[in-house]
């Protein structure tokens, strides 16, 4: 218990040091990457096999979380694990503070989850922590709060960066471009339009004509470029890293007649949009991989056996151009999939 | 002193149709921001944008008139969006059972929802929020919480088609679905009854009318129209989620209230909800490509409703 403290009062104070840090985009995600890196003793969190993982959802209705609890059993399933209890809080935060707890009922050895409200959970996960019960983040960007032992995080700045890069580098660095970006408020938005915005410094030979919200809609996001393509009469490029999204905007552009005059950013592994990418040879991938939640299981499995982990583990995105396509698209599934090295026996049914 | 006779004539005129004025009104608003507005094709593209929503708003149209009030209308969207996703499963020759089962599965949630009201009088608002709830469970079991389902080759081609090169096959389909709601409404024995109902649900009672079906038939209607809805936002969007249709019932509720038909029943009708969802359809239109900033957007939309439903009121007022 002592162990346990010493570790919470370790985590406190690195979330201190980030919190006192600059705002800057460029210096926050370094001081991230800083506190991602420091070590974490999990001596304390120890246990011997086998395990009950207790998995708590902050929601469990888009493909993407479920592509991501797939990588977990399929992870779990390569350890001695006896069984994984999975609770469903259906964007309710309330109820997500109801599920950690019932799951500290039934006695798990860790708790994996991935909130609907960070703040809302933290002082649960605190007492979780506090009861020698390890918590690791899956999928989410990263988190320091002294009730998450650690995260397996996907940095939305970064994956911002690289799809603005590529999309500079196809337009050659001039044009107007439009951006469409997901909720309003929620950090992938603020983290890819910061990170765009910085990139946009070194091209002074662009425009940025309109910034969007799109809420990961496709619809929403084709009404939103139908107003757009009244607005502007030429639209060179389009900054847009989630491919559900990307579609609408494509489609959009496709039914006014004016595809050939635009560029597409990268999209994410969404198989819909790895579908237009196939068909229509530019855009690409840059991913934004479900396997996070295998990355999440691989390191609740160290913490469970007491070995050290950092407090944030990466999971990187990765470009994947328009001609490496055919490699991960799935022509015969839904577009509401994702590429995947899932084995059959762990894809969603 | 008396009121000039046509100042009287125009406010009557005002009056009955004030849903189509503040349309009117919006609608000038919009073309001074934007000559957008005045553009064939655009406007398709706007009642194909509303296509989805104005569908669904017919069917609760029906319930409204009568009293009721049906807010499963978004999760049978989201259901049946995917069911028929997931039945047409790419192939071309499933398309048309493919929508059948979509229509069969909407009717059901809408059988359920007006056999239990007619039955047990549970609250239309309590009852058709949990049988909403429990569609969206239904959808999230059916579909593992992804979109399964391919939709049949040429179905979104087929819809998103433009005739005369500006009007869209889906768009037709909203405003031919509204001329039959219309013409039920008005001339069937259905609609009059729907009227009389909500007007006074006692004394339709006790003068003989059939209370319970009625209910039942104006449920079931919102049922398929949901379905129907679904079908539409399938075709206008493809298979992008499972809970496609999450939040659309407030929309619809939005788009009835504001065109005329209010929660007291025995007024209001299929006309006035067409204005109220191309007020709502046109007003994000037209924030949206004013080129504010996303946050005075939305601002600038709540005082568009809001100014639409207190002209809605002044008109209403002026010529009663």
């Amino acid at each position: 218990m002592l162990a346990v403290r010493q570790t919470l009062a370790a985590l406190g104070v690195a979330a201190l040091c980030v919190a006192a840090s600059a705002p800057a985009a460029q210096e926050t995600l370094e001081a991230q990457r800083a506190a991602a890196a420091e070590p974490v003793d999990t001596s304390a969190f120890r246990r011997d096999p086998p395990y009950r993982i207790g998995v708590s959802a902050g929601y469990l209705s888009n493909s993407w979380v479920v592509f991501a609890l797939q990588h977990i059993r399929w992870e779990a399933s390569l350890h001695p694990i006896s069984e994984i209890i999975v609770t469903d809080a259906a964007f309710n935060p309330a109820k997500q503070i109801a599920d950690i707890e019932d799951l500290m009922q039934r006695e798990i050895d860790l708790l994996i989850y991935w909130p609907v409200d960070d703040r809302a959970i933290e002082d649960t996960l605190s007492r979780v922590v506090e009861r020698g019960v390890a918590t690791v983040q899956a999928g989410g960007g990263f988190n320091d709060h002294p009730g998450t032992i650690t995260s397996a995080y996907i940095s939305q700045w970064e994956l911002g960066e690289m799809v603005a890069r590529r999309l500079m580098e196809d337009l050659g660095g001039q044009g107007r471009i439009i951006a469409m970006l997901p909720i309003a408020g929620t950090t992938a938005a603020v983290d890819q339009l910061a990170a765009l915005e910085h990139v946009l410094q070194e091209f002074p030979d662009i425009d940025l004509a309109s910034v969007e919200y799109g809420d990961w809609n496709r619809a929403r996001a084709k009404q939103i470029t139908e107003n757009l393509l009244q607005r502007f009469p030429r639209i060179d490029g389009v900054f847009s890293p989630a491919g559900q999204m990307s579609i609408g905007v494509a489609e959009a552009f496709d039914e006014a007649g004016r595809l050939d005059e635009v560029t597409m950013s990268p999209g994410d592994e969404y198989n819909g949009w790895l579908k237009w990418v196939a068909q229509h040879g530019q855009g690409g991938a840059v991913t934004f991989p479900p396997r996070a939640g295998q990355v999440a299981m691989q390191a609740a499995m160290r913490i469970l056996a007491g070995e050290p982990v950092t407090r944030g583990i990466q999971v990187p995105s990765e470009f994947i151009p328009p001609d490496e396509i055919g490699a991960h698209v799935a022509m015969d599934r839904p577009d509401d999939w994702w590429a995947t090295a899932l084995p059959d026996a762990f894809l969603p049914n | 002193m008396s009121v000039p006779p046509l100042a009287e004539t125009l406010a009557g005129v005002l009056a009955r149709h004030t849903a189509m004025v503040m349309l009117l009104a919006i609608f000038l608003a919009a073309v001074m921001v934007s000559d957008a507005f005045l553009d064939p094709r655009y406007l398709g593209n706007v009642l194909r944008q509303a296509a989805p929503l104005g569908i669904a708003a017919i069917g609760v149209t029906c319930v409204m008139i009568l009293g009721g009030v049906d807010l499963s209308v978004g999760a049978v969207i989201s259901l049946t969006a995917v069911v028929c996703a997931v039945a047409m499963n790419g192939q071309p020759e499933a398309l048309w059972p493919a929508v059948a089962l979509a229509c069969a599965v909407g009717l059901g949630v809408g059988l359920v929802n007006g056999v239990l009201i007619a039955v047990t009088r549970v609250s239309p608002f309590i009852l058709t929020l949990g049988t909403g709830i429990a569609v969206v469970g239904l959808a999230q079991i059916y579909s593992g919480g992804t979109a399964r389902g391919i939709v049949s080759p040429g179905f979104r081609e087929a819809l998103n088609l433009r005739l005369g090169g500006w009007m869209p096959v889906l768009a037709l389909g909203f405003l031919g679905l509204a001329a039959l709601g219309y013409a039920v409404q008005r001339w069937s024995v259905f609609g009059r009854q729907l009227f009389l109902i909500g007007a006074n649900p006692r004394a339709a009672t006790l003068a003989g009318l059939p209370v319970r079906r009625v209910t039942i038939a104006a449920y079931a209607l919102s049922g398929l129209f949901g379905a129907l809805a679904g079908v539409a936002l399938l075709a206008r969007s493809g298979v992008s989620g499972s809970l496609s249709g999450q939040g659309m019932e407030f929309q619809v509720l939005a788009a009835v209230v504001l065109g005329g038909t209010t929660f007291d029943g025995g007024r209001g009708g299929i006309p006035g909800t067409v204005a109220g969802v191309l007020v709502l359809v046109i007003a994000f239109n037209l924030v949206n490509i004013s080129g504010l900033s996303f946050h005075v957007q939305l601002i600038l939309m709540g005082a568009i409703i809001v100014l639409a439903s207190a002209l809605y009121g002044r008109l209403g007022r002026a010529g009663a």
